[in-house]
């Protein structure tokens, strides 16, 4: 932590940047991600919280740093950021082709796009013919007919659950 | 509702109302607008869980109208009369050992996901 006197109220860096000053200590910092211009109250954020500025997760973007006269930097999403830096433009998102996706609360790593049930269930080494996938989608666990391709864009929500139920006629 | 109330909560979530209900001895869970799987038509109707031995079969789910899903069901109940309404149900046999009410819910939705 710095003790350094806070010495504006709040500091556009690309300005800075681009003007080639040294960004003082202030109290906000306007920062541009893609063609946004949003403000973070610490000179100190983490990828995460950039991204959680235009509402976007890691699961399904990174997080990509510009400066005025270097090349571009990934941040990774738990990496702190020093927005004083010199030369610290601003940042652009991209959305990843390998993206996070959970299944039963644990984080698995696949490529973006239509994927199968058992696709999906292969993950946590189970088959479609032993469990129900369920895909939480804006409400509750539903299950997910098996012969339906699933698009997977990130952060997607999946459970299972043994098979249990069957036609009796 | 004699039901733990973390699987009650759970099943709200599933509904817009629940209540219980108890007729000829039997409790049923009414979900009113109960949200249904991918590819029903409709996508929500209410519903009818009876969590105990109905009809020959373990458990019961009967719905308000019949669903048109991923699969052709046999629909083995028409317009049978509980709680002074009609209700549609389809053969489907869930064989579940101390399911929780939202295990046994999605079991039973689950035969709008599978073809047999």
């Amino acid at each position: 932590m710095s003790n350094e006197a806070i010495s504006e109220a709040e500091i556009d860096i690309r300005e800075m940047a681009e003007s080639g000053r040294e960004v003082p200590n202030a109290q906000v910092y306007r920062v541009r991600i893609d063609d946004r211009l949003v403000r973070v109250d610490t000179a100190h954020p983490t990828g995460e919280i950039l991204l959680s500025k235009v509402d976007k997760r890691p699961c399904a973007f990174e997080l990509i740093a510009e400066f005025v006269h270097c090349d571009n930097d990934v941040i990774e999403p738990e990496k702190i950021v020093d927005l004083r830096q010199r030369g610290l433009k601003g940042f652009i998102t991209a959305h990843k082709e390998i993206v996070t996706i959970f299944i039963n609360n644990a984080p698995y790593k696949i490529e973006r796009g239509d994927h199968t049930v058992a696709q999906i269930l292969a993950k946590v080494g189970q088959t479609p013919d032993a469990y129900v996938l369920l895909e939480e989608k804006g409400g509750p666990p539903m299950p997910v007919p098996p012969n339906q391709p699933i698009e997977i864009r990130g952060c997607e929500v999946f459970y299972s659950q043994p098979q249990s139920g069957g036609s009796s006629s | 509702m004699g039901y733990p109330k973390e699987q009650v909560e759970e099943l709200k979530r599933y509904c817009q109302k629940l209540n219980a209900v108890t007729e000829d001895g039997v409790t049923y869970l009414y979900l009113e607008g109960l949200r249904l799987p991918t590819r029903c038509q409709p996508v929500e109707c209410d519903a009818l869980l009876c969590p105990e031995p109905k009809d020959g079969y373990p458990s019961r789910l009967y719905f308000s109208s019949q669903i048109q899903g991923a699969y052709t069901r046999n629909w083995n109940v028409s317009n049978a009369r509980i709680v002074e309404r009609n209700w549609f149900a389809f053969s489907w046999r869930v064989e579940m050992a101390n399911p929780t009410l939202p295990q046994l819910l999605i079991a039973h939705l689950s035969g709008f996901a599978k073809e047999r």
